[in-house]
């Protein structure tokens, strides 16, 4: 009996938190509808010139694009705000608070801080992505769903492991915020495919800023172009930077407690 | 027989308007409101859904009918808690906020009109919100300022060292500005805010946040900057030093009204009527209660003294009984030491603060 | 001493001249300030270089893959548009409708409400410096673009002096109607989707996405009634040699057009916005 009290009491504090915010979820609706209508309209008047772009199809582009919000969203939604917050903590000195609870340091400061709203963009990136693949229709195999799925695996790691890193060189220099912006101006690269790019562009969007593997490479593999060499590479790519992300991190703590002691 | 004052005020306020044939009036209000409607709602899940229909708005006063009058070269001093309406009445007499109703006169013009010749000749210091620009030296902010303001070069150097002068800013101009104390900042904001030598200072809160050495000091700035400049000096402070140290005359204001009018002289005497007699008992005295005559027991048991302790009795009396209390005492116990004092002003303060929102008394 | 009479400011000169040394006073101090901040300043460039490179690089492949042009434009020619609107956009934009928010929030709007000088004058007096600043990177960046993409300029000699005017009014709509749109932060705290709604219009109605020519009629119907194409646009096409003498005559007169619209629009704005704010307060 207690137990449906309880779950009651729930209910109600959540359903008061969601009225509080109702406003705050049509905003953000708002604001991802018109996101995806400018990137999809500019997609559409380029497609008023051509049938093609360096090969892609519009439908392919459009998965593309649902790919990008997706993971864009991802990013929002957790990475980029743990990251601002622990180089606010460490430039604070407030991260003492974070190292001192019994769990692995890295995986606390990595979830820190979560923007439930973005929740809107990713489920609106996932809604256009949808959307394309069913436009695409058949051709979309098994195989080729898992090497979507592995693309999209291995590029995330890759993208939370480029921003640990970038997020742990604050335990050295202060002042690296800014560093992150470099980033979300790279990002909106990703919206086509980087082969379009010149190749110093292209390399820089792979391997500076390894913005292609977040967008292009998954979307190749839901068009049939991903070859197993290039997902091989992402994968490898994946379990490297993940391994260095965290070797460094650990030296950025050591460097930290023992600056701070 | 002294009122215990916290700090000795180094120069007593002269009104400059004293030597003068009296002008128009510096400042003028007149049944000034300010009304703030604010929605409401209570806690729970039903409110929550009828909020989104319906939202319920109440009306809160903050500043209710205020009138009074301020001549040039007065300094005065707005007493009040929190909430009281002090700070939003100083907004109003700036240009700020616009009243929901009463008249308001600053140097004969409409405040909220914004007339930039009336801008010129005001300024409004707020103790946290800064006008200086965080990254550069201050010097860099008073040149900025003197453009603004459209100084002659000549006066403007000649008032930039007097303030730098008066405050000992010294080489504290030529540092950013984030580099200074929290003092050491506000002494700046000061300087830059009477580069143009207006005529009437708004001071909200000047001292908050500052060491006791600093807060003397700028007590001390503003009284010789009165004295020398006859400028008209509005100040709301929480500190009883502030006001006591600088204002002759004292507007208390509490629930958006005004409760005073008058001396600081005028409201200790009005406002408290007890005053507190201390008396040291000889060495080795020990005093058992029924040693006492009746009413001096009665007495100190109302006035909540049990048996002395360490030889020393605390007594609060009405006024009126001071003098016989006092032959009391001096004849029934074997007294060392008798001092009759005032209250605290703090204490006579939160009496003031303490009366329903009713009341109004002005003594000119 | 008696305090200073008000008649004894005024003797000072005539209120331009003021307003000048005001200007002046501001851009000594704001040098100084954003100096300090060298950083960040170089930072926020990237993606004003960036984003016009990937749409250069989109319409290159599009002019290729359809026969070497597309609306007139080779891709030569898109890197000559794309590289002339990173220059005007850079000259013309502002970041002031993301910072009144701020403002407003820390209370820092009431110190400039004190001031016997329109607020207005202090964010146009920062817009410039930073431009000024700025165009130490912008300058050679472009200069950096162009070997790269190798454009190609058709400029008429006569365009060149009529660009000057074009960019001026240009950068003041722009600038005007921004500094109203900011107004909006004294109604709402939800001016990120007011400001996203005005950088959609604005990156299709201003040829940042594409060139103007090769938007759908109709769009581009609409764009010939809104500003967006005076603020931006047209100083590009008047100098890529894309109008007539006549055309470029008349849009400079549709931008005087729009100044005058701007100005109303601000005026009244910042009445009402004084309006609000004094009655709601900091």
């Amino acid at each position: 009996m207690s137990q449906l009290r309880l779950a009651w009491v729930f209910f109600r504090l959540g359903a008061l938190n969601e009225l509080e915010y109702r406003a705050n979820f049509f905003v953000q609706l708002f604001q991802a509808l018109l996101s995806i209508g400018t990137a999809l309209a500019a997609l559409s008047i380029v497609f008023s010139h051509t049938t093609a772009l360096a090969g892609w199809r519009e439908d392919q582009l459009v998965a593309l694009l649902g790919i990008y919000f997706l993971v864009g969203g991802m990013i929002n939604l957790v990475i980029q705000p743990s990251m601002e917050r622990l180089m606010e903590d460490v430039r604070l000195g407030t991260l003492d608070f974070t190292l001192t609870k019994p769990e692995d340091s890295q995986l606390l400061v990595s979830l820190k801080q979560i923007e439930i709203w973005k929740l809107v963009d990713v489920a609106a990136g996932a809604a256009v992505l949808l959307v394309a693949l069913i436009r695409l229709g058949a051709g979309l195999g098994l195989r080729q769903a898992a090497a979507f799925a592995a693309a999209l695996l291995a590029g995330g790691v890759i993208v939370y492991s480029f921003w640990l890193m970038l997020a742990t060189c604050a335990f050295w220099f202060v002042r690296v915020q800014n560093i992150l912006v470099i980033f979300q101006s790279m990002y909106s690269a990703g919206r086509w495919p980087v082969s379009i790019y010149p190749p110093w562009l292209r390399s820089t969007l792979t391997f500076l800023v390894p913005v292609a593997f977040a967008t292009t490479v998954p979307a190749e593999a839901l068009s049939g172009r991903l070859s197993g060499q290039t997902l091989l590479g992402a994968a490898a790519l994946a379990a490297l930077l993940f391994a260095f992300a965290r070797w460094f991190w650990r030296r950025g703590i050591r460097h930290y407690s023992g600056a701070s002691a | 027989m002294a009122t215990v004052l916290l700090d000795q005020p180094t120069v007593f306020p002269m009104p400059a308007a004293r030597h003068q044939p009296l002008p128009e009036a510096a400042i003028r209000v007149h049944q000034l409101r300010k009304i703030y409607a604010v929605h409401e709602r209570e806690a729970g899940l039903l409110a929550s859904l009828r909020s989104l229909v319906r939202r319920r708005t109440r009306e809160v006063a903050a500043v209710d009918g205020i009138s009074f009058t301020v001549q040039p070269g007065e300094v005065v001093g707005f007493l009040g808690p929190n909430g009281a309406g002090k700070t939003t009445t100083l907004k109003m007499l700036s240009g700020l906020l616009h009243p929901t109703s009463g008249e308001v006169r600053v140097l004969g013009y409409v405040p909220w009109r914004r007339e930039k010749a009336f801008l010129r000749q005001i300024t409004l210091v707020m103790g946290q919100r800064n006008q200086l620009l965080w990254d550069i030296p201050a010097a860099d902010s008073f040149e900025l300022n003197r453009a603004i303001y459209r100084i002659p070069r000549e006066e403007f150097r000649r008032t930039r060292d007097e303030l730098v002068e008066l405050l000992e800013l010294g080489s504290l101009i030529g540092k950013p500005v984030r580099q200074l104390s929290l003092g050491e900042r506000m002494k700046c904001e000061l300087a830059a805010a009477l580069l143009h030598r207006p005529q009437v200072l708004f001071l909200d809160e000047p001292t908050i946040g500052l060491d006791v050495t600093m807060q003397r000091r700028i007590r001390g700035f503003i009284a010789e900057y009165n004295r020398r400049h006859g400028a008209t000096v509005l100040l709301t402070s929480h500190y009883m030093a502030d006001v006591e140290a600088l204002c002759r005359r004292v507007i208390v204001i509490h629930h958006g009204r005004l409760l005073f009018d008058g001396d600081l002289a005028t409201l200790v005497e009005r406002f408290s009527p007890h005053k507190t007699i201390v008396v040291e008992l000889e060495a080795d005295t020990t005093l058992p209660a029924t040693q006492l005559p009746d009413d001096l027991r009665h007495l100190l048991a109302s006035s909540g003294t049990a048996a002395p302790a360490d030889g020393r009795l605390t007594l609060r009396v009405p006024k009126a009984e001071t003098a016989r209390v006092t032959e009391q005492l001096l004849r029934a116990l074997p007294v060392a030491d008798l001092t009759v004092e005032d209250p605290p002003i703090e204490e006579v303060i939160e009496q003031v603060f303490a009366q329903p929102a009713e009341r109004h008394e002005t003594y000119g | 001493m008696k305090p200073m009479a008000e008649g004894c400011n005024d003797k000072r000169g005539l209120p331009m001249i003021d307003l000048l040394d005001a200007y002046a006073a501001h851009f000594k101090a704001y040098i100084a300030l954003q100096l300090q901040y060298r950083a960040e300043l170089v930072i926020w460039l990237l993606g004003m270089v960036l984003e016009p490179v990937i749409y250069l690089v989109v319409w290159s492949s599009v002019a290729r893959s359809s026969g070497g042009q597309v609306g007139g434009f080779t891709p030569a020619g898109f890197a000559a548009y794309y590289i002339l609107f990173t220059l005007v956009n850079h000259a013309t934009f502002s970041w002031i409708m993301h910072e009144f928010e701020f403002r407003i929030r820390n209370g820092e709007f009431s110190p400039r409400l004190l001031r016997p000088i329109h607020p207005i004058h202090s964010d146009i007096a920062d817009n410039l410096t930073y431009k000024l600043l700025t165009s130490a990177v912008m300058l050679p960046a472009a200069i950096v673009l162009s070997l790269v993409f190798q454009p190609s300029f058709a400029t008429p000699l006569w365009a060149i002096p009529l660009f000057v005017p074009a960019l001026a009014l240009g950068f003041l709509v722009r600038f005007f109607f921004e500094w109203v749109l900011a107004l909006a932060a004294f109604w709402t705290t939800r001016v990120a989707a007011i400001n996203q709604m005005y950088f959609a219009a604005l990156l299709f109605f201003s040829g940042r996405m594409a060139p103007l020519a090769l938007l759908p009629a109709p769009i581009q119907a609409a764009g010939n009634v809104l500003p967006f194409r005076w603020m931006i646009s047209f100083p590009v096409e008047l100098l890529l040699g894309r109008l007539s003498p006549s055309a470029a005559l008349a849009g400079l007169g549709i931008q005087l057009l729009w100044l005058l619209a701007a100005l109303a629009v601000l005026h009244l704005g910042w009445q009402q916005a004084l309006r609000r704010y004094t009655a709601v307060g900091a």
